[in-house]
This record gives structure tokens, sequence and C-alpha cells, in this order.
């Protein structure tokens, strides 16, 4: 799967802009600041219906702007697959596969796997549980779609249960019926998530550690399981108990939004223990035995966006860095480099199909 | 193409209408607070009616003033009425053994345009949405309860949307028709007619092949 021309309109600092790649690996350079990175996210907007730093469409939008739209021709399976995606403040977002507009932008999710690596994922290993339960959800909503609608099920529910008890708080009553009613239904989509994020684990920690086998010099063994009350009780009972816990604090304390991954690293926890280094390293396998996986269950290729992976690293480990990413042979690859001079040597000694863009002021060279 | 190109001037223009008679613009401002009506519309609505005998404005009035100080709810199903109870609750040749439990009025309308359809409606008004302030209380499900526990009644069909607002809905109260001697179900869900298989969501087609109907064929 590739993607062969993008463009943007009044998205972020571009006016209209339009960019034609490389099937194998691009590389955006330029300073800071000149919307390098916005490319990367116009990418992934075409793939996930939003942008990857969770900000609002409106700030997406060029300031001053009425609509932004991006079009994306990809080939996925020999096939052209036209995307577009047209926001207009107030309206609906749309989103058109081939000229016909999803009905639900769920429907999309999957269909263009894309994988994004960025300097502040590292909050994946040093925030709360929000952020591994997110990673875990990106993963698993592009392999499987229905884990998603579950997910989206759940999630509804959370909040009109979390909206009832702030109602029976707010009314001095207390309806244990009526709660029970919202109970039952989330037993069907929880048991799915927990089910799927169970087996997802399974099958991606030996991925994980043969990544991180192959970017860290240590020789460190690490691990990630996966923590979820229900896992060994039933979840019925485990609201049941809750009860009184729930009807106090006035939401739902137990559940499968409550459920997070344990990164470690030779039996330490990974953020207490690791090295700025090895942080990065592993943050940096856990995004590649992302795509690793992503590509075994999908049977196709995933987009792989690097942004910014290069910063601090010397010219060595950019070279090793590289030679990996050509040698494993991923697909189609983005990346971006504030050192246009340090990429193409690497570039041109390697001998691969490669394509070098350079960013100015949201307007590219390439 | 870029944000720059200046806007054309009719926008401006339209957005401050300027009349020479209050009369009119008070006119056009009652119709442009209905739904789908813009500015536009209301004053092309209004200068109809200004070109017409004045009758056809009294008639109208009229006929708007009797159905909205006429019309209220069927005191046994919640749906628009003329009368206490309504016509399709009136009617003795429907199945009064069956009812279709809908969300709202429309609904009604949509199933009768079927012609499908012999039995007596329920409108419960809405479905449970704590986010919204709806529970069950703010909806006539009391009623139906005192509807169900009748001798007569022997189904009742739920058909609300399939959201997760209406999954709700149906859950709550078909656990609260347990006790009585009725049968629930809640209408089809599946593949639409004249859809192609390809283009069915994975949750549907999932749940169409599990609920999945016998083929009697040449019936």
């Amino acid at each position: 799967m590739h993607l062969k021309t993008l463009t943007l309109t009044n998205f972020k600092n571009y006016d209209l802009q339009t960019l034609a790649f490389s099937e194998r690996l691009n590389c955006l350079t330029g300073r800071n600041g000149m919307g390098k990175t916005n490319v990367l996210d116009a990418i992934y907007y075409l793939c996930m219906c939003k942008s990857h730093f969770g900000i609002n469409d409106r700030l997406v939008m060029q300031r001053g702007a009425d609509f932004f739209r991006l079009e994306g021709d990809f080939v996925r399976e020999e096939k052209k697959e036209k995307i577009v995606a047209k926001v207009i403040p107030r309206k609906r977002k749309e989103i058109e596969r081939n000229g016909v507009v999803y009905k639900r932008l769920i429907d999309h999710i999957g269909l263009l796997p894309v994988v994004m690596a960025a300097p502040d994922d590292t909050v994946i290993a040093r925030e709360g549980s929000e952020e591994r339960r997110r990673f875990l959800d990106n993963t698993l909503s592009q392999s499987d779609p229905i884990y998603l609608r579950h997910l989206v099920a759940y999630n509804r529910l959370l909040s009109q249960r979390n909206a009832l008890l702030k109602q029976f708080h707010a009314e001095r009553r207390f309806d244990e019926n009526l709660l029970q009613i919202f109970d039952e239904q989330m037993q069907e989509p929880a048991a799915f998530i927990v089910k799927a994020r169970q087996q997802f684990l399974e099958n991606f920690e030996p991925i994980l550690k043969e990544n991180y086998a192959a970017i860290s010099e240590d020789q460190e063994g690490i691990a990630c399981v996966y923590n979820s009350k229900l896992l060994t009780e039933n979840f019925a009972d485990l609201l049941h108990d809750a009860r009184e816990k729930d009807r106090v604090l006035q939401r739902t304390t137990i559940g499968i939004h409550k459920d997070d991954l344990a990164f470690k690293i030779d039996a330490h926890a990974l953020k207490v223990f690791a090295s700025q280094g090895q942080l990065k390293s592993f943050i940096l396998a856990l995004k590649l035995a992302q795509y690793e996986f992503l590509r075994q269950h999908k049977g196709i290729a995933p987009l792989l966006l690097l942004d910014d992976i290069f910063d601090k690293l010397d010219r060595g480990r950019v070279r090793s860095l590289i030679n990996l990413i050509l040698e494993k042979n991923y697909g189609q690859t983005f990346i971006t480099d504030t050192d246009e001079n340090r990429l193409q040597d690497i570039l041109s000694a390697a001998g691969s199909d490669f394509k070098i863009f350079s960013v100015d002021e949201g307007t590219v060279d390439g | 193409m870029t944000a720059n190109v200046p806007r054309p001037p009719f926008f401006p223009y339209f957005c401050g209408m300027n009349f020479s008679s209050k009369l009119i613009e008070n006119a056009v401002e009652s119709f442009a607070a209905l739904p789908g009506i813009g500015r536009r519309t209301a004053l092309r609505l209004v200068l109809h009616l200004v070109n017409q005998d004045a009758d056809k404005t009294k008639d109208l009035t009229e006929s708007l003033q009797k159905m909205r100080s006429g019309i209220r709810a069927c005191e046994v199903c919640h749906n628009l009425s003329d009368e206490r109870v309504c016509s399709v609750c009136a009617d003795m040749r429907r199945d009064r053994g069956t009812i279709c439990v809908v969300e709202n009025i429309r609904d009604v309308m949509a199933i009768e345009e079927t012609q499908q359809y012999r039995g007596l409606y329920h409108v419960l008004g809405g479905v449970i949405n704590p986010i919204e302030g709806i529970g069950p209380d703010k909806l006539n499900a009391q009623t139906l309860m005192q509807r169900a526990a009748k001798d007569e009644v022997k189904e009742i069909i739920m058909a609300i949307s399939p959201t997760i607002e209406g999954d709700t809905t149906i859950f709550y109260l078909t656990k609260n028709l347990k006790d009585f001697d009725v049968r629930v179900s809640t209408i089809a869900r599946g593949v639409s007619f004249g859809g192609e298989l390809e283009y069915a969501d994975e949750l549907t087609l999932g749940r169409s092949i599990v609920a999945r109907v016998p083929y009697r064929a040449g019936e």
C-alpha cells in the first residue's frame, strides 16, 4: 500500500500544496516550525479521520480559513483509493472514499493502516494509563473493525452510566434497577474488548521483544503485561460490588476503562528504571512492533510516519536506524528531519529509492 | 483556490435585509423561525401571501390555529389525536392483541405508511438517555405497563432505533414486562433489501448471519 499524491488545502500552515511521493522512502527536511510534521499529520488524518495530536479540527484548519480539505490518492492491493477529507466548522465532517461519503467515520478506520512515531510518544511510558489504553485501542481498532464498534458502544454506555450516577446524586435518589440495565448492557462489549486485548498482548509481546533487541545495543530483557481486573473476576460482580463507591463518587470506578499495560525492563518498571536512551529505544520498538503486528494481521504493509525520531541521535545511530528501516522492508515510509545533508548522505550511500522534500514556511519543494 | 477570494456581495446584503414595512418584516421573522426555512424562503412565502387574496391567508392562519388548539395526545397510545382517543386506537377492526412501541409520532406515520401492520401503537416520546437528562420517568413507560396488564394484549413489538440508547430502552421495558403474560419481540435488524452484502457493515452482517431466518420457497 502507498500514497501517490497528497493535496492539502488550508491545512495548518499550508494554503494549497500538492506532493507526489516515492513508493518507498520520503524525507521531509527543513527548519523547525516550517510544516514538516503537518504533512505527516495530514497523511495520518486521511487514514484515521483525525489529527494524531488529538487536537480539535478547528485548530487543524489554517488560521482565518473557513474550511480545510485533504485529498490523497492511495494504492491499496493494486486498487486506487481516493480519500478526501472535508471539514467545515459547524458542519458534519465528511470523509469520502472514491467519491462516496462514509455514513460513519468508523467504517473508514483500518482501511489504510498507519503507524506514527513522534517525539512526544514517551508519554505512553511516562504518563497515566490513559495513554497506554490509547495505544492499545489505536492498534486494535485498525486491526479489527468489530473491536472499534464495541469500544464505541462501551464508551457510550459508560458516559450514560456516569450521567445517570450524577443525576441520582443531584436528585438525591438511587434507582438500582435502572443502573443494572447499564451494567448488563456493558457486559458484551467489555467481554469482547478484554479478550481482544489479552489475545493482542500474546501476539504482540514477542514482536516487541524482537524489535527492542534489534534497536537497542543493550541486552536488557523487556516485558509487556496486560493488567485488567476483568481477567480474573466477573465484570457483573465487580460492578455490583463497586455500586456504593460509584454512587458516592458519581462515576463508574471499574471496567475496561481502567485497564493498563505494565512495561518492564529487567523485571523493573520501565517508567522508574529506564534511562532516557532506553526509554527512547523502547518507545521506538513499541511503534515498530505495532507496525509489524498490523502488517501481519492485515496482510498489507501500513504507512510508517517517523516524526523527528533522529533528534539527539548521533550520525552512527541514525545510519543504523535507516538501514534497519530499509533492510526490514517496511512499506512506504515518511521521515522528517532538520538536517538535510545528513539524510542525503546516508540515503545516497544506501542506494535505495527515496525522495527528499525541502519544507519552508508552508511550501514544499521536491 | 485560496481563502483570500472575496465573498460574493449578496451575502451581507441578505443578512441585513431592509424592509419598507414593519408588518412584512415581522411575518418574515415568524416564518424564518421555523425549521428548514431561511430568511430568503421566508420572504418568498410572505410575498406570495401578499400577492394572493386576503382570504387565503385567513384560511391558512385559521387552520393552523384550529390545529394547534385542537390537537392533543391520545389517552391510550400518546399518538397525536383530534379526540380523546386517536383514530388508530378507536378502530375496532385493528388487532388489539398487538402493541407496537415506537419512539415518536413520526415512527407511527412511517409504519402506517408501509401498510404492513394492523395492530395498535404506543408512543414512548423518546428513549432513555441520562446524558440528555431523560430517564424512564420522562417517557410514557408506565402507561405501557398498564396496557400490557390487560388480557387481550398478547404481543409487544419494540420498534425502536437500533442505537445504544434504543437498546437500553428495550432492555428496560422488557425487564419490566417480564411479569406480564406477553410476548416481547423486536423488529428484525439486518442487511437492507436492495443492499449489497459487500457494503453492509461487519456488525450488521455478523448479526444477520447469527439471526438468520429459514427460507421458504414459493410462499
